[in-house]
């Protein structure tokens, strides 16, 4: 049998991540963090945390642990541990943001939150390691798309041993002089790992097949495709092994970072190409909501590209770090993530819904479960607030910032509501919401039989 | 038992350099029914018999003379999908009748397919079998048929990029 079934748990992980964003969104428009606050100091690490961890991270899971199955035409390996991995992600984010609210004072330091954090951290990752490796392992030969995710995969083992690494160092329970001059020197090549390797190729990797999918574009198999697999994966290893390296014999990772840099252009010049080229072979002339706003996302990491060359060949890459990862977070990760929410829980609710009953009864479209004209204007409004959020960083303008973090948490808002419709089948006429024999879905988790 | 063939020559391709896969395919994908395909060549097809067998083909090479082949195609009634995939209960190397309904479903908007497949099976008598043209592997499909009871077997055709589902309709159609 190789059907792919719900993913029981994927509600409650989108769920849980919706909350970490707004929370982070609330947390900037208070001016908690960057730039009130040192682009160093603990304020910070809780905001970054809640957004790379809370928000992208546990959205990343809920969605491989769905759609890696998807890509691999398999079943997923384990459709049990995706509960206990969520309990320990959560439990390892709340203990981690306990211990760097004790750095700053905030915080009484009751348990030792840091090595908590590592231990739960470190288990929960090493369980979605696990699952989705298992499941991709029995699917070899790997299509393209499902390649990305597996680089993606080492680059999250990477990022989370790093991260360990700092929280053992920061919690004391090491004074090993290597990792102390990791966690003095790493934290670039941590978050290059984290919002390069993990989420940025991931996303890649699931874009290439979802928006294939979605437009009724041919799925691209092309040597450019090959060559920015080939070339990202390189330059991952490059920033990566070629940076620890760097700081244990030498002190400094910068040249392995500017050369995985150049690499990382071209390989993203390559992705942005093919991305062009699935918009341009779509069969679908009329494109879908989902489609159309992660052309917005698409073009952000465009101009997160553009920027990191302006400000490398200006030397003001160090000076000017928050605003590109703020575009490449909020402009790339989330606005790819917000557009594809909106057609993931559509499809997911529609199919628990109505798939026990398709061909029996009328059932309503995939379509009946959104209504788009209400979901543009929030997708536009979002998008407007990144870009302008970004140029207040540029611009150092810390009241702007706030104002547009307050527009996007609005915006934000109002994408959360039309998702809640959605599962709770509100935009669907009466007459057609519930015949017989389809069930309710419930709100954070799906009851489809799995098989 | 006589048999209409339609001629396609494509030496004038080969001594051109050119490359006559995709005509073959295309003219085998235009046969009626009952019908074989007289090909020509500058040498013997031979990769394209093990292509045309997975379409349900059985073939006869003979050399012409200065070294030409005639190959004919004759239709088996056998399709065998190539790597094909079945269902726990769909059973190996048996017979299934011919389809009762063919559908090209290949440029509908996911999830028009699989409705259009199911709601196809809920209309047919047990036994019977449907055939479905798709642009990919329906994974969210399989549940639901197995759900129902209903068997299929599937694969992508030789070109790669169409997948060929069959059903066959259970006798009690599930829960």
């Amino acid at each position: 049998m190789t059907g792919v079934s719900l993913s029981r748990w994927t509600m409650s992980y989108f769920a849980a991540s919706l909350l970490a964003l707004v929370a982070a969104e609330l947390m900037m428009t208070l001016g908690y963090g960057f730039p009130n606050a040192p682009l160093k100091s603990p304020d910070t690490l809780v905001l970054v945390h809640v957004v790379a961890l809370g928000w992208l991270s546990l959205l990343m899971c809920g969605a491989l642990f769905q759609f890696v199955p998807v890509l691999v035409a398999k079943p997923l390996f384990s459709n049990t541990l995706p509960l206990p991995t969520l309990i320990c992600l959560i439990g390892g984010i709340a203990a981690l943001l306990l211990g760097f609210l004790t750095l700053a004072g905030r915080v009484q330091p009751v348990l030792p939150y840091f090595l908590l954090a590592s231990a739960l951290l470190g288990a929960g990752f090493a369980l979605v390691l696990w699952n989705l490796g298992r499941t991709l392992w029995a699917a070899r030969p790997l299509p393209l798309p499902a390649r990305f995710v597996v680089i993606g995969l080492c680059s999250v083992a990477v990022a989370a041993t790093l991260g360990i690494i700092f929280a053992l160092v920061l919690g004391g329970a090491t004074t090993y002089p290597p990792f102390l001059a990791i966690a003095a020197e790493g934290v670039s090549i941590h978050a290059i790992a984290g919002f390069g390797g993990w989420l940025t190729f991931t996303a890649m990797g699931v874009s290439y097949r979802l928006l294939a999918m979605f437009m009724l574009a041919p799925e691209l198999d092309s040597p450019s495709t090959h060559a920015a697999l080939g070339l990202g994966a390189a330059g991952l290893t490059i920033a990566i092994v070629g940076g620890v390296a760097a700081i244990w014999w030498e002190g400094q990772p910068d040249t392995a970072l500017l050369v995985a840099g150049l690499i990382a252009v071209a390989a993203l010049a390559l992705y942005g190409r093919d991305m062009l080229h699935l918009y341009r072979a779509r069969k679908r002339r009329d494109i879908e909501l989902n489609s159309r706003m992660a052309a917005l996302s698409l073009a952000s990491l465009a101009a997160s590209v553009v920027l990191m060359a302006v400000l490398l060949a200006l030397g003001r890459l160090s000076d000017f770090i928050a605003p590109l990862v703020f575009l490449v977070a909020f402009g790339w990760l989330s606005g790819l993530g917000l557009a594809k929410l909106y057609k993931i829980v559509a499809f997911l609710t529609w199919l628990e819904c109505y798939g026990p009953v398709l061909g029996r009864a009328s059932t309503p479209r995939v379509q009946d479960l959104v209504i788009e004209q209400r979901a543009i204007k929030w997708f536009l409004i979002y998008f407007l607030a990144v870009w302008s959020g970004t140029a207040a960083l540029l611009l150092e303008h810390t009241f702007a910032f706030r104002f547009a973090a307050a527009v996007m948490l609005v915006a934000t808002s109002g994408i959360v509501v039309q998702l809640l419709c959605t599962r709770r089948l509100l935009n669907v006429g009466a007459e057609q919401r519930l015949p017989a024999g389809a069930s309710r879905p419930r709100l954070l988790m799906s009851v489809a039989r799995q098989s | 038992m006589t048999m209409t063939f339609v001629d396609l020559d494509v030496r004038p391709i080969l001594r051109a350099g050119g490359e006559p896969f995709e005509e073959i395919l295309s003219a085998v994908a235009a046969l009626g029914p009952g019908e074989g395909l007289r090909l020509l060549a500058t040498f013997e097809p031979v990769p394209l018999f093990s292509v045309l067998g997975a379409k349900g083909y059985s073939h006869e090479a003979r050399e012409l003379e200065a070294g030409d082949w005639e190959v004919l195609f004759r239709p088996t009634g056998v399709e065998k999908p190539s790597e094909a995939e079945v269902s726990i209960a769909a059973g190996d190397g048996e017979e299934w009748p011919e389809p009762v309904t063919e559908m090209d479903n290949r440029d509908l908007d996911p999830p028009e397919p699989m409705v259009r497949i199911l709601a196809a099976t809920e209309t047919m008598k047990e036994g019977e079998v449907v055939s479905a043209l798709l642009c990919r592997e329906p994974v969210f499909l399989f549940p639901e048929l197995e759900k129902r009871g209903h068997c299929w077997r599937g694969g992508f055709e030789p070109d790669g990029k169409t997948y060929r589902i069959l059903v066959r309709v259970a006798s009690q159609h599930g829960a």
